[in-house]
């Protein structure tokens, strides 16, 4: 193997594995890059603050030991949900695609090489992956979980953690590697077609499983639900770090068996993926073309307001229906959303209404804080991937084609919104609840969702001046480290409104305030963006423009003019 | 009639456009020429209204095209250099769009879209992603698109790019044939045979400058030279081509 050859081919596939050509002319993959770092030890100093609290509480042995298990466990999982999304985002950067095969096929390097340097760069990126999130954590977790006080117990558990980490990150990495290169025994066109759809399927998976999956609340439990447990692979992992740090957490020597045997198979799962794109894809990819011409797919849509409107809802129905990286993006929020609302639907006062009042779909605050995660989520989801482009060197023809200004845009953004965020939800929503609820209660809380729909679309809309899909993207502006407060901050407050709309079906003046209430912030939203949109600043923009680092205050004596 | 007065575009302080003037009319096909690197597609762009200029007057029929940018480019079709498109809508769709964005009448847009289809052979496979498109299809998508609105200002920057030999004689009587019909054509090319044959007048850029704006005709008499490939090379060709390509070679076999 050329060394020379490695370190270059390497260095390019790693700043690879995130899709440079959406970034605008002034966007930094570091900075990107960074970005992602800096949310996962974000999220690894908020997790170990958490953990710390909970051992500082903790008021007998007994009880702290439970707590260190619950907590371990908890990062074991998390530790795998990251690395399983971080696989699923960068699915097409996991093995050489057709253009490292056109662009350095001709070139005299063996495809041993290009491959060795594929390997290196994905598991590079995971073990960022892992470092990262695990920064904190990593430290305060095996602390906690140390079997006695002392040097070689504390650097016992230290190892342990860190071994069980990065086997379960590898587990869940390899796992995707291994389901597509099994994908590549298909016909390569057949292959491409199915992708996408394992793609979301296994996005779906791992959500699904995260959220559902058995919580470790006790050592009783544990016991009881033993069969299921040898099945959830987190804690197989949890079992390995307990059984390395000699714990005496029961069954922790069988989990950590399964643990090695899922490690082993799905190495070996990736390895033979690896091995046959080197001795079949390779040459496949060369040789026919990467997408397969669908003469079969949607072709007529219908018309949307005027000819501009038109164009756009087209376009971006278009885009969002073929474009897969767009669609997984919006799956990861749709998926949150569905995660939380299970999440929230299975819960213990969940269980308790059922017990109470009858089946789970009887009128209850959890179905109705679900619609409204779900829409809110729909809406949040949509407004980030209307920003992300697609084919940005594209985009002229919307510039020199087009006669509308930001006002018309905004319409034509509205529009779209709406359509493709708002109403399906929607439809969705009042299709269950006419089905399960009393029609008048089902009325009123879809009349409820549709004016704080069409409020928080106003908001998203707010500064949007732009056609969607079409705007360079520009990192660094996403404030990240707020997520989780953000996040805690949304669920109170949906519970909390869920729990007045609960009340207001009972008495028509509260539904009523409530009601005229939430239009009437729809209105303003609405006359807020419109407004906005209208003054002399808003401008169509197809590049974004990084903030500037020097505000001039145009400060001046007066009757004086300012030097142009 | 299209006319730039003392344009200047200037990247970081460095003048890629400078001081250029010439006027392009109705009847006639301007060829724009230059080497690489010499302003040609910057130009172009800024006609277009893709960049700003630095400083400088655009002018079409007598009106600053700043004055009323959409009404301008209501009225002017383009083809870029690079065949950037939409890979994931069918030939078909991309029309379709271009044509809602132009506000065309539905109906006149399908059927000149059919019509456009058929004549450019691309009507079978209009149902394809244009990511499946040769590089000659995208062109004449992009020729098509530039065209569905029956433009007054036609700019084609490099339009054979691609094109199999028939579909380039199609294209070449086509720039000609707009032209009689009175349209204002600014055709770019490096192609200086094609050039010579479909323009009538040209302006030749070199380093951002003008170094000539004359008829074929009369650059030919006034040089002494008689083909446009003698007289580029004498205005914009700065190297010995012969002898670099000695050194190219002398350098390699080395």
């Amino acid at each position: 193997m050329n060394k020379q050859q490695f370190r270059v081919l390497y260095r390019e596939f790693l700043f690879r594995m995130v899709d440079l050509e959406i970034l605008a002319p002034q966007g930094e993959t570091s900075k990107l890059l960074g970005q992602f770092a800096a949310l996962l030890i974000f999220v690894s100093l908020w997790l170990s603050f958490v953990a710390g609290l909970m051992s500082a509480g903790r008021t007998n042995p007994v009880a702290g030991l439970l707590i260190t298990w619950v907590a371990g466990h908890f990062l074991v999982a998390t530790t795998m949900l990251a690395v399983g999304l971080f696989a699923v985002m960068s699915w097409d950067s996991t093995f050489p695609d057709r253009r490292d095969v056109l662009v350095l096929f001709p070139l005299p390097i063996r495809a041993r090489t290009l491959l060795l340097a594929k390997i290196a760069a994905v598991a590079t990126a995971l073990g960022i992956t892992v470092l990262s999130l695990n920064v904190f954590t990593g430290i305060i977790a095996p602390a906690a979980s140390a079997s006695a006080i002392g040097v070689l117990p504390l650097a016992r558990s230290f190892a342990a953690y860190w071994i069980a980490t990065f086997a379960a990150g590898v587990f869940i990495f390899c796992g995707v590697l291994t389901v597509q290169g099994l994908a590549q025994l298909l016909p390569r066109q057949k292959f491409l077609r199915i992708s996408s759809f394992l793609q979301m399927g296994f996005f779906v998976l791992l959500l699904t499983v995260y959220f559902l999956q058995p919580p470790f609340s006790d050592v009783a439990d544990l016991l009881r639900n033993q069969r299921m447990l040898y099945w959830v692979p987190s804690y197989w992992y949890f079992g390995l770090f307990q059984e390395l740090a000699g714990s005496t957490l029961p069954g922790a020597g069988l989990l950590a068996r399964r643990a090695l045997m899922g490690l082993a198979i799905v190495a070996c799962g990736a390895a033979a993926s690896y091995f046959l794109c080197y001795w079949r894809t390779l040459r496949q990819i060369a040789e026919q073309p990467d997408i397969l011409p669908d003469r079969s797919g949607l072709r007529w849509l219908p018309r949307f307001g005027n000819s501009f409107q038109t164009a756009v809802v087209q376009f971006s129905i278009r885009t969002l229906l073929r474009s897969r990286q767009h669609r997984v993006i919006l799956s990861f929020y749709l998926g949150i959303a569905l995660g939380l609302a299970m999440f929230l639907s299975s819960g213990p006062a969940l269980r308790q209404f059922a017990l109470e009042n009858g089946p789970w779909y009887r009128v209850n605050t959890s179905l109705m804080v679900a619609s409204i995660i779900i829409l809110c989520f729909a809406v949040l989801g949509m407004r980030v991937v209307f920003s992300l482009p697609l084919e940005i060197r594209a985009n002229w023809i919307f510039r020199v084609a087009s006669h509308a200004g930001a006002g018309p845009c905004l319409a034509a953004s509205r529009c779209t919104f709406y359509t493709l965020a708002l109403l399906p939800v929607w439809i969705a929503a009042a299709a269950l609840f006419f089905w399960f609820w009393p029609r008048q209660i089902a009325a009123e809380h879809l009349a409820l969702l549709a004016a704080l729909g069409i409020g928080i679309a106003e908001v998203g809309l707010y500064g949007f001046h732009k056609i969607p899909f079409t705007c360079a993207y520009l990192p660094g502006k996403l404030h990240f480290n707020m997520a989780i407060v953000y996040l805690v901050l949304f669920l109170l407050s949906v519970t909390w409104g869920a729990e007045l709309e609960m009340r207001a079906f009972h008495e028509p003046a509260l539904y009523a305030a409530v009601l005229v209430g939430l239009m009437a912030a729809a209105a303003v939203t609405r006359w807020r963006t419109a407004a906005q949109v209208g003054s002399e600043e808003a401008i169509l923009r197809f590049d974004e423009v990084p903030e500037p680092a020097i505000y001039a205050l145009d400060l001046h004596r007066d009757g004086v003019t300012p030097l142009p | 009639m299209l006319e730039l007065r003392n344009v200047t575009k200037r990247f970081s302080g460095i003048a890629a456009v400078d001081n250029v003037s010439f006027t392009a009319r109705p009847g006639e096909v301007t060829g724009y020429l230059g080497p690489n690197g010499s302003g040609k597609s910057t130009t172009m762009k800024m006609i277009t209204g893709l960049i700003e200029k630095t400083s400088g007057e655009i002018l079409f029929e007598g009106e600053f095209i700043q004055r009323d940018l959409i009404a301008y480019k209501q009225r002017m079709g383009y083809v870029p250099e690079e065949p950037y498109l939409y890979p994931h809508l069918s030939g078909l769709e991309y029309l379709v769009m271009v044509g809602q964005l132009r506000g065309l009448p539905s109906k006149l847009t399908a059927e000149r879209i059919d019509g456009l289809l058929r004549l450019f052979s691309l009507y079978g496979d209009r149902h394809m992603p244009i990511s499946s498109y040769s590089k000659g299809m995208r062109q004449k998508i992009l020729l098509s698109a530039a065209l569905l609105h029956n433009p007054d200002l036609i700019l084609l920057d490099e339009p054979f790019s691609g094109l199999d030999v028939a579909s380039a004689q199609v294209v070449r009587s086509l720039i000609r044939e707009l032209a009689a019909r009175g349209k204002v054509v600014l055709f770019s090319s490096h192609e200086l045979e094609v050039v010579e044959r479909v323009c009538s007048h040209v302006v030749i850029l070199h380093r951002g400058k003008l170094v000539a704006d004359d008829s074929i005709e009369r650059l030919r008499t006034l040089m002494a030279l008689p083909t446009l490939e003698d007289i580029f090379s004498q205005l914009a060709v700065e190297q010995d081509t012969v002898a670099v390509s000695r050194q190219i070679a002398d350098l390699i076999l080395a």
